[in-house]
């Protein structure tokens, strides 16, 4: 596809290559494979999938491209076609459960200390957060797509279009049935917050 | 003395069937907080809401909405092993 074409490249280089380009996507790509899924181990081999994907069609990535819109679409896709059917249903999540988890002592010497601290500093950050994921979870899986795609990654319209393979007019019509869901789960929190809906 | 806020006018504008100036704006909200308005809709927003507070309150409610979202959820940590096991299969790979 590009200039060097892949044949050229050793396994090693186009491993290293792979690496450079697509782990950084990591971490985005396993929020949006959580919020998915609501299940960590769901979203790991979500995203273990999606990897192993990317990499057989490796060729076909143009260098320099929207890397992680193109990894987004490759874990949708997969969620839609084969991970939805065979995963726990995730009509809900404990969310007490991830909580627990990460405030648990035993992430400690796993490298994941100054997050986990970070996120037990603000009692009220806290409570807030809670409320937004637990109303975001209980939306339907289109509608919380939409949402985690454009409010938390700050995808365009545009790559949201791509990634989801629908019209930008139904990007849009569907953020915004899915902002109105979300307004009105919100409600009871923002009404104690002075926010008269 | 005259009102500075003009919402009734703009909401009789629906009367002969044709979206009011309100429904317009409300049609741009969420461009206007994705920043996916052109040039001209965010002048044509901007004016509105100058003067019309009921689409004033919306659009600080929309974004809001967008910013409990973009600031308040937490992003859960990637298993530190995730990354090791994504790269042996990679290099079981041929």
């Amino acid at each position: 596809m590009s200039e060097q074409t892949g044949k050229q490249l050793s396994k090693e280089e186009k491993d290293a290559r792979f690496e450079a380009e697509l782990l950084p996507v990591l971490d985005p790509l396993y929020n949006f494979a959580y919020r998915l899924t609501l299940d960590e181990d769901d979203a790991n081999d979500l995203v273990q999938e999606t990897y192993l994907k990317a990499y057989r069609f490796f060729d076909y990535f143009e260098q320099g491209t929207n890397a992680k819109a193109w990894l987004f679409r490759i874990l949708k896709n997969s969620f839609i076609n084969e991970f939805r059917k065979k995963s726990k249903q995730p009509a809900k999540v404990d969310y007490s459960e991830v909580e627990g988890y990460y405030n648990s002592d035993d992430v400690e010497g796993e490298g994941g200390v100054a997050t986990t601290t970070d996120m037990r500093t603000e009692s009220v950050q806290d409570l807030i957060g809670d409320e937004v994921a637990s109303a975001l979870n209980a939306l339907p899986v289109d509608f919380r797509t939409v949402i985690i795609l454009c409010d938390l990654e700050g995808f365009t319209y545009e790559e949201m279009a791509k990634i989801l393979d629908i019209p930008i007019g139904t990007v849009r019509s569907r953020l915004h049935r899915a902002r109105n869901s979300l307004k009105e789960k919100l409600e009871k929190y923002a009404k104690s917050m002075g926010y008269n809906s | 003395m005259e009102s500075k806020f003009t919402e009734a006018a703009h909401q009789k504008l629906s009367e002969d069937g044709h979206e009011s100036e309100c429904d317009k704006i409300a049609h741009l909200l969420d461009l206007m907080i994705d920043g996916e308005a052109s040039t001209e809709e965010q002048s044509y927003f901007n004016t509105h809401i100058e003067e019309c507070v009921p689409c004033f309150e919306s659009h600080q409610k929309q974004k809001l909405l967008k910013g409990l979202v973009s600031g308040h959820l937490k992003r859960v940590i990637v298993p530190e092993s995730l990354a090791l096991s994504i790269k042996a299969r990679i290099q079981e790979t041929v």
